[in-house]
């Protein structure tokens, strides 16, 4: 896997990320090819990306610890439901102490409807029942979307997807919780 | 997946399995080792099976609905099982994590190992205590950078400082001995705060702070050129496992370096004798809290212990002539605010504190009359970890 780009002047898709109120920390693009070739990419790469982010933190080993867990189970989405050929763009912006990722890739129809699925159970009211429901009993083939639902449920991220007309490639947008300097939650 | 696994019979009562490291697997099946060790351990407790988890440090959704699952079969299988989940308060998303597994299933109990595990943590959290362990540092340095070269210190090296408390040494270092890297490492985060508004403020780029614990660091090993842990073994039930931490992230060739008191030495005229039971009555106390202040005379041994060589001792012998009297009379009158505290927390009877508060006010006297003598000696210990284990 080759990291083609890491600094990007980030064009903003969302109107909203222009605002000042958003500051852009840092964009990286690769292929999903390369990405897609290893298992063990989501693991280093989330690792990476969350020390990178958590640099200037009062305690950035600790802040990258919990920021990668949630980076790590997005990549980990991502790894299992994505179109074949194409780029994944990652791009990081902060508001306040909230770190955004948005996560923009190529998607077959399936993916599509299966990460339209995913933010429509994220987003559900009553979370947190229905998550610890799906813990006593869980279902097979429902591993996957947990995942993404812990992080809803458990830590307060918040998942949104964005989807260009006439496009086969979509956005995630992942907001973590409030993090402090210590990276507590 | 780079995960230890390891298992410990404490007894038919209990059994603890023991998972470290990264715990990202692709598949459930990857986790089969883990289940059936667990499974093992289930099946031959009777009373509590603790799965330790301490020092994972990684654990992705797969590896967590794997042990969900396997929380499940315990109550199908083994029904009247205790399941304990003993976790770190470092470790930021194990908490939250957990407490949902807790509160689905009544068998289920999570432990977070380090939330009280040091007793008077919150008396020296106390802004005075800062100021005062502030003005210890300053007495203290003036003393020790003389002797820092001696045991190996110069510039450029890799330092790691367990227990760093406000964080001063990183910043005293910087002119004498700038490293090139520096991490501290301590369990109070107030501390850890000031420490960094301190480096922020200085603009220190090779200096970092890490909240951890310093008997179960997240450090690599054979990582650092010089490990440092100053006046903190003292505060330690079982110090052996903090200096078998310092020996592991050190590297092979590198030196650990250890301050250590000795209050049973710190001695003053007049009123010697008042001053000598007072110190040794204030050990007592200290010792009632899990603390041993008189660590500094087994320095050698500790280094030795551990299997280091080419073993350094000296003594910092601080007294009332060579240091600032005003800020070493500081520095007594917070010990006896310190024990007046550690005797509500022990419960000690009144008579214990009494002979505390006679000797150290006997002592704050000594070290602030004109002709008077007051010392206060501690150890500075160092050794080198040797390339082959002999
Ligand atoms: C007496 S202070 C010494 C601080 C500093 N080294 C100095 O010389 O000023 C002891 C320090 O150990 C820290 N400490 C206590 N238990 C700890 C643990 N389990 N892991 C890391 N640090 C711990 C305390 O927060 C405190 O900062």
């Amino acid at each position: 896997m080759s990291i083609v780009k890491t600094i990007t002047p980030a064009p903003p898709m969302e109107a909203e990320f222009a605002s000042s109120r958003y500051r852009m920390i840092m964009a990286a693009r690769f292929t999903v090819g390369g990405f897609a070739r290893e298992w063990g990419h989501c693991h280093l790469l989330a690792n990476y990306l969350a020390r990178y982010v958590s640099a200037n933190e009062g305690d950035p080993e600790r802040h990258a610890t919990l920021l990668s867990t949630f980076i790590n189970e997005l990549l980990e989405v991502i790894f299992r439901n994505h179109a074949v050929e194409g780029q994944i763009e990652l791009i990081f912006r902060r508001r306040g102490r909230h770190v955004i990722l948005q996560i923009t890739l190529p998607v077959t129809e399936q993916n599509r409807v299966f990460y339209r699925m995913a933010v429509q159970i994220v987003n559900q009211p009553d979370l947190k029942s229905w998550y610890r429901a799906r813990l006593e009993d869980p279902a097979d083939g429902e591993d996957t979307m947990l995942g993404l639902l812990e992080l809803a449920a458990v830590y307060a991220c918040s998942l949104t997807i964005s989807e260009p007309p006439g496009q086969d490639r979509l956005s995630l947008f992942l907001e973590l919780p409030e993090v402090d300097d210590m990276g507590e939650v | 997946m780079p995960v230890a696994l390891n298992m410990r019979l404490t007894g038919n009562e209990e059994q603890e399995v023991t998972l470290t490291g990264t715990l990202r697997p692709f598949v459930a099946d990857e986790m089969a080792s883990v289940r059936s060790s667990l499974e093992q351990a289930a099946r031959t407790t009777r009373g509590t099976l603790c799965v330790n988890l301490k020092r994972l440090k990684y654990m992705n959704n797969v590896a967590f609905l794997e042990l969900n699952r396997f929380v499940r079969w315990v109550a199908h299988t083994r029904p009247g099982l205790r399941v304990k989940f003993v976790i770190s308060s470092v470790i930021p998303w194990a908490v939250r994590k957990f407490q949902v597994i807790a509160e689905l299933y009544p068998f289920v109990t999570i432990e977070v190992y380090d939330k009280a595990f040091y007793p008077i943590q919150q008396v020296i959290e106390d802004d005075d205590f800062m100021n005062v362990l502030r003005t210890q540092q300053k007495i203290i340095w003036e003393h020790e950078r003389e002797k820092l070269a001696w045991h190996g210190l110069r510039p450029g090296l890799r330092i790691a400082d367990i227990c760093c408390g406000l964080g001063d040494f990183a910043i005293l270092l910087q002119s004498d001995f700038r490293p090139e890297y520096l991490i501290g490492v301590d369990h109070s985060k107030p501390f850890l705060r000031y420490a960094w508004q301190l480096v922020s403020d200085f603009g220190l780029e090779n200096i970092e702070y890490q909240y951890g614990d310093a008997a179960a660091l997240l450090l690599p090993d054979n990582s650092f050129d010089f490990v440092s842990c100053r006046l903190s073994l003292q505060v330690f039930h079982e110090p052996d496992h903090i200096v078998n931490e310092l020996y592991r992230i050190c590297r092979p060739g590198g030196r650990i370096y250890l301050t250590n008191e000795m209050m049973s030495g710190v001695t003053g005229y007049p009123n010697e004798e008042v001053i000598r039971h007072g110190y040794i009555r204030f050990l007592e106390l200290c010792r009632r809290v899990g603390m041993d202040l008189d660590i500094g005379l087994k320095t050698r041994t500790i280094l030795h212990e551990v299997g280091l060589e080419d073993i350094k001792i000296c003594l910092l012998g601080i007294t009332n002539m060579n240091t600032a009297p005003h800020d070493f009379a500081r520095v007594v009158e917070s010990w006896l605010r310190t024990a007046k505290q550690m005797a509500a927390t022990a419960n000690a009877e009144p008579e214990l504190y009494e002979d505390v508060s006679a000797g150290l006010t006997a002592h704050i006297e000594a070290i602030t009359r004109d002709n008077g003598f007051a010392m206060w000696p501690i150890f500075a210990g160092s050794g080198r970890k040797p390339f082959r284990i002999s």
